[in-house]
């Protein structure tokens, strides 16, 4: 592989969700901004964040009361640019 | 903030270097190649595969994956894969093109590669519309619908009816043959379906075809919330989603 460290891994903002049992992580580097996680939330807890993306647009972040935590934003988003984490099912 | 490192979580099988993709934001090429990238991983077949994308957007995943890629000429995805494959039958073969590329100039070697019962897999990308090029009328533009070359929507007298591509093969093929069409929208589905459609390769049973409905929000200029409709309600009341040929026959 040609590159080692990604510019997109440079930034990650994480926000403690789900009473603190779990972290969700946007990565500006890869959100192009396209809303479909927002429309996917069952919680409706996707908000428009004042950090830009890739090409300029808003990312998303969590309200903390809201999220459980459930992923699926993470699955919908085509960049892979969410990450969730929950504290209680460490994976790999 | 910082705890343990928190990583973006990409298929292994992505080429990290080449991320974030070429794909407009919104784009279901992501998605359907996130599915393929899972399947990739979980089949643990990453040195084994040679992925091959068409002309069109699908050209774009052309660094996409940390796999042997090539890109062909437009239509032409399918044949140079059969060749791939019949002069090494170990490697897994896999075919991406978009439904321009696919069922039209293209359709011939679908047809054909379905009916010889090559051992490949194809996945094609219906977002009804000639996506790359600006939008214009595909073989999958649905009756009524606006593109940039049918402005009032798409006159079937005029333009004759639209490709319904798995019917088609699933007609043609043979006994091994595996035929199913997902949907962006139902992810954990069509990965289903193209990790059967692989697993129907690598046991050597004959052609295996998905198609995925997918979104082009560029195109057909919709927000986020037009986009998952557009996908998820009114393309599978044209192309219904399910497995059409299985072998043994068992569709779900
Ligand atoms: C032989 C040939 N004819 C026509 C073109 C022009 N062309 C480029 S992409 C494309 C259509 C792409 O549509 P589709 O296959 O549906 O892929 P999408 O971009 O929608 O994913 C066409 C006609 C070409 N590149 N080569
Ligand atoms: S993890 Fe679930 S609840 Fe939390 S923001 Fe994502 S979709 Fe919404
Ligand atoms: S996180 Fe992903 S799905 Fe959500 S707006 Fe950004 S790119 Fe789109
Ligand atoms: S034009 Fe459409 S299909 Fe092509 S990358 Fe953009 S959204 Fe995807
Ligand atoms: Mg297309």
């Amino acid at each position: 592989m040609v590159q080692k460290d990604p510019e997109y891994l440079k930034k990650a903002i994480s926000v403690d969700v789900h009473t603190g049992k779990a972290t969700f992580t946007i990565f500006p580097g890869l959100c192009k901004g396209c809303g479909l996680c927002r429309e996917k939330c069952p919680e409706r807890a996707l908000d428009w964040s004042h950090k830009l993306g890739v090409y300029g647009t808003p990312t998303v972040s969590p309200n903390p009361e809201l999220c459980k935590a459930c992923r699926i934003c993470e699955q919908v988003c085509p960049d892979c640019a969410i990450t969730i984490r929950r504290k209680d099912k460490e994976e790999e | 903030m910082e705890t343990k490192e928190i990583l973006p979580k990409m298929p292994k099988s992505w080429n990290p270097a080449s991320k974030p993709h070429k794909f407009c934001p919104g784009c279901g090429h992501g998605l359907v190649l996130k599915a393929l990238g899972q399947v990739i991983d979980e089949l643990n077949i990453q040195d084994r595969v040679v992925f091959g994308c068409d002309i069109g957007c699908s050209l774009l995943s052309w660094d996409f994956f940390n796999v042997d890629t090539v890109q062909t000429h437009h239509g032409r995805t399918t044949p140079v894969m059969v060749g791939i494959k019949r002069a090494n039958p170990d490697l897994i073969t896999i075919a991406y093109m978009g439904d321009g590329g696919g069922y039209a100039i293209g359709s011939q070697h679908l047809v054909n590669a379905a009916n010889r019962n090559d051992i490949i897999t194809a996945i094609l990308v219906n977002n009804t519309v000639y996506a790359m090029t600006g939008g214009q009328m595909a073989p999958t533009t649905m009756p009524g619908q606006k593109t940039e070359t049918t402005p009032y929507g798409r006159d079937i007298k005029e333009a004759g009816y639209p490709m319904l591509g798995p019917e088609m093969v699933a007609a043609i093929a043979h006994e091994g043959a595996y035929v199913a069409r997902g949907s962006i929208a139902k992810f954990r589905q069509l990965k289903t379906f193209i990790k059967k459609a692989i697993e129907n390769q690598m046991a050597g049973r004959g052609f295996s075809f998905i198609e995925a409905l997918s979104t082009c929000p560029t195109n057909w200029r919709t927000n986020a919330e037009k986009t998952w409709d557009f996908v998820e309600n009114i393309m599978p009341k044209y192309f219904p989603i399910g497995e059409y040929k299985v072998p043994g026959g068992k569709e779900e």
